[in-house]
């Protein structure tokens, strides 16, 4: 059985668009061809694919028309519309219909290879001419071979500027004769030539990850290595890296060496090319550094009234305002506060409007030529930390709390404003800035009162709680439900009834908040509104509000103790149910045992919402 | 260097021009390439343009950043298939070796929310250095593009640059003995401090008030191409108060919409003049 290669020729590709192709290729070539590619290519400026054994012939096709019980009326038409005579109709499954035989292969691919062509559905897509194709970028050429028989096009293109025209003798030799005119069609390949050059000259980094996206910028990559004039060295590490990283797509290796991928062309020519380009960069990015350094932390964070924060969320210097407010809630000390002055002042700077990735990390570093302290440097320098989801949490104490300051601040902010984030939509990161905001008070150890998050925003962010402790959820609801004051507590009270959950302590203030819950919690209205001694007559609960009163809670305290106060109900509430008739006659009576088992339940609710806990 | 991309593309079929008569933030502006590339109407055309943006002046002290500086700009609507060779070829005739050298096409696509006008193409490298801004528009004024243009801006001082192997636009030889600095450095310092610091934003809120309500009775009189004029200077307008820092972010996006709408109102108006055009001919 033959073998198909089918290439789409386009003028340069983005990377992304490479990628969606990818991804696409594979389910085209089986709805428009019907076998799944053994083979696929992609890169800038072709996207193939090949198909080892194809059937010669597309399968039959079996046309379903109207039921038998309808031949009288519907047989005639469908028969007349498919070019067949009514009794040539064929009878399955109670419905008549026509075979359509299959075709040759030959004969269908010219129109498939258009479905597939056209099939395409990219983020960004473009007309170029009349076709009314839509594509990432012009679609140039398209050639089809059916082992040795070209079945669209003529010839396929080697390297834009050293090859013009490839023959491509057979379908199975399209990489051979690709790679014999400077092209490797293969990205994976591609993707190994790069990292074997780049291993060769050793000590390469690419902390843009720029790698995936450089595969799909060469059809024939070139490893050089270039080095650049020392003196931009007295720039900042992340400054020099992200020049060569943001704008060039270079790879950075230590001290004034870089790694670059280029497409071809004499490497005497483009080594020296590429690193004038670098230093003109660094240049530029050294004269936008050294003006910042001139205008100094303090001035730039006085320009911070002039940039707004987010709409309706006023500039950044009361956003700056707003931070040390909830950094002295947070319990932050001097350090800081100054750190929460300046943190955003680096907003001001150019640097940051060229390279917005180096905040915080630029702030920093003014602060410190401009002689801060470094716990004050250092905490401006993690604010946004943790900045991925697993990532690293900031390592000072000023550092931690201006972070969970900072994300507060962004949270109640957006949600003020109704900014909640709905399914995918999350402009302003707020998902990640409650995970953030969690793990500094799980991990980092900061106490975040429950107090400083609104009601819709606490929900919010404990829910994110659910996913990040390893413990099933019904025992987190339950903690949030209890009064411990501060979001670390919560999840600790969480850790803490999951532990529990089998001493017979716990097992005691279950049942008893169980069986006041299921009794009382559904009379709520019933209820007297505050408990009435006076009313108790029976000595089982008389016995039951003495002790109650006597249960000690202590939201912030140690849960043993508070389970066992909270226990002691136990027996009482079970002498209690023996002997009391809760819903007794007289209204006043029923009402003010109702308000006893709701004092039960509410008691021990401090400690969580024990109806979250299946048993 | 302009005289042999004159050349080249007068050779290839291409109108000449020359650079508009208003501050323009990009060739892209210039009515011969706005209002051409829209309606049905082939054109082909070559122009260089002095680009004016006040918010990227440097005093003169940075050496590749200017207020004012220079585009080679060419515009084939439609755009032929071979436009990316006839393209590369125009390199050749400035004398660049493409096989010596790693020409790459990195994607970046265009918008001008000022003009409602957005495009998808690349910045062309030479050796890592972006000589020029390539699109194929799709959108001008905020209607769909009836032919497809190609648009190719040339950065002319980075070609200079790359051709003389000179490290700043400053050193760039402009004639024999005289370089670019000795022209343009005086002018920069000046432009940068009345853009930065002495542009009147009082008269210019005024000014921007006035070209607008013009554009507007000249769109209502028929006028489209005089209208547009007015749109250019609106946008200019912003730019100024932009660079002195005039405007907030709501306010900045406020004048963007009222640009956008006036451009819009161009387009439309010179669209429904060519369609009257093509009827009358009919």
């Amino acid at each position: 059985m033959p073998s198909l290669l089918l290439e789409i020729g386009c003028e340069e590709l983005p990377a992304g668009a490479c990628r969606e192709a990818e991804a696409q290729l594979p389910e085209l070539a089986r709805a428009h061809i019907g076998t799944a590619p053994s083979q696929l290519f992609v890169g800038p400026r072709r996207l193939a694919f090949l198909i080892d054994d194809l059937p010669e012939q597309t399968a039959d096709l079996w046309v379903k028309g109207p039921p038998e019980n309808l031949r009288d009326r519907a047989a005639a038409g469908f028969a007349k519309k498919h070019g067949v005579a009514v009794d040539e109709l064929e009878l399955r499954d109670g419905f008549l219909g026509v075979t359509v035989p299959g075709r040759e292969l030959r004969e269908v691919l010219p129109e498939q290879i258009d479905r597939i062509v056209r099939g395409f559905s990219f983020t960004k897509s473009m007309r170029w001419d009349e076709s009314g194709i839509r594509f990432a970028r012009p679609v140039r050429w398209v050639l089809a071979k059916l082992d040795a028989e070209t079945i669209v096009g003529e010839t396929s293109y080697g390297h834009r500027f050293t090859h013009g025209t490839v023959e491509i003798p057979t379908a199975a030799a399209y990489a051979d004769a690709l790679r014999a005119a400077d092209v490797e069609p293969v990205a994976d390949e591609r993707r190994r030539l790069i990292v074997e050059g780049l291993e060769a000259i050793g000590g390469w980094s690419d902390p843009g990850g720029k790698l995936a996206e450089v595969v799909h910028l060469v059809e024939k990559p070139m490893v050089l290595e270039g080095h650049f004039d020392e003196r931009f060295l007295q720039l900042p590490e992340r400054v020099i890296v992200t020049t060569m990283q943001s704008h060039q797509r270079y790879f950075p290796i230590e001290g004034n060496r870089f790694a670059l991928v280029a497409n071809g062309g004499d490497p005497d020519v483009v080594g020296p090319g590429h690193t004038q380009v670098l230093e003109a960069r660094l240049e530029d990015a050294s004269f936008t550094f050294e003006r910042d350094v001139a205008a100094g932390i303090d001035a730039l964070a006085e320009r911070l009234a002039a940039i707004t924060f987010f709409a309706g969320a006023g500039s950044f210097a009361e956003k700056a305002e707003r931070v040390a407010k909830l950094v002295e809630r947070l319990g932050g000390g001097d350090a800081s506060l100054e750190a929460a002055r300046l943190a955003k002042a680096d907003q001001a700077s150019e640097l940051v409007r060229e390279f917005p990735e180096l905040e915080g990390y630029i702030g920093a570093e003014y602060a410190r030529l401009a002689g801060y302290p470094d716990a004050v440097t250092k905490a401006i320098e993690e604010q946004y930390l943790p900045d991925a989801s697993g990532g690293l949490l900031p390592q000072t104490e000023p550092g931690k709390v201006l972070a969970a300051a900072d994300k507060l601040d962004t949270l109640r902010v957006a949600f003020e404003l109704g900014h909640k984030p709905s399914g995918s939509r999350d402009p302003y990161g707020l998902r990640r800035a409650a995970i953030g905001l969690v793990r500094l008070a799980l991990e980092g150890g900061l106490t975040i009162d429950r107090e400083l998050l609104p009601e819709e925003l606490r929900e919010f962010v404990e829910e994110r709680l659910e996913s990040l402790l390893d413990v099933p959820v019904e025992y987190v609801r339950a903690a949030r439900a209890s009064n411990v004051p501060d979001l670390g507590g919560v999840a600790r009270r969480a850790e803490e009834l999951y532990r529990e959950r089998e001493s017979p302590e716990f097992e005691g203030v279950y049942t008893a908040y169980d069986r006041a819950h299921r009794l009382a919690g559904k009379a709520q209205e019933e209820a007297a509104a505050q408990l009435d001694r006076g009313l108790l007559v029976e000595d089982a609960e008389r016995e039951l509000a003495e002790t109650l009163a006597k249960v000690a809670i202590d939201g912030n305290g140690d849960i043993k103790a508070a389970l066992e106060s909270g226990a002691e109900l136990a027996p009482v509430m079970e002498r209690f149910f023996d002997e009391v008739l809760v819903m007794a006659e007289d209204e006043a009576v029923r009402a003010n045992r109702l308000r006893l088992l709701l004092d039960v339940r509410d008691t021990l609710g401090a400690l969580g919402d024990f109806s979250q806990i299946p048993r | 260097m302009i005289i042999a991309l004159e050349r080249y593309w007068a050779d290839y079929g291409c109108v000449l021009m020359q650079p508009y008569h208003t501050e323009l933030a990009a060739g892209t502006m210039n009515p011969n390439t706005f209002l051409r590339c829209l309606g049905p109407k082939p054109w082909n055309v070559a122009y260089v343009e002095p680009v004016i943006r006040p918010l990227d002046g440097r005093y003169g002290e940075n050496p590749f950043r200017f207020q004012h500086y220079f585009q080679y700009q060419v515009v084939l609507k439609p755009a032929p298939e071979n436009v990316l060779d006839l393209y590369w070829s125009s390199l050749e005739a400035l004398g660049i070796d493409l096989r010596r050298h790693d020409m790459r096409l990195v994607e970046d696509d265009w918008e001008q929310p000022t003009l409602g006008a957005w495009g998808l193409g690349w910045e062309v490298w030479c050796d890592g250095m972006e000589i020029t801004q390539w699109t194929y528009f799709q959108q001008l004024g905020g209607f769909d593009v009836e032919l497809v243009p190609a648009e190719m801006t040339y950065g002319l001082e980075r070609l200079a640059m790359f051709l003389q192997g000179k490290r700043t636009a400053f050193e760039l030889e402009w004639a024999p003995g005289v370089t670019w600095g000795d022209v343009y450095l005086e002018a920069e310092r000046e432009w940068s401090r009345y853009n930065f610091e002495e542009a009147p934003v009082d008269v210019l809120t005024r000014r921007f008030g006035e070209y607008e309500a013009e554009c507007r009775h000249l769109l209502e009189s028929g006028l489209p191409i005089p209208a547009y004029d007015q749109v250019l200077k609106c946008s200019h307008t912003f730019n100024l108060l932009d660079a002195r820092g005039a405007l907030s972010v709501t306010e900045r996006a406020a004048y963007i919409g009222r640009v956008r709408k006036l451009a819009r109102g161009v387009a439309e108006a010179y669209l429904g003049m060519q369609e009257e055009d093509a009827v009358a001919a009919a």
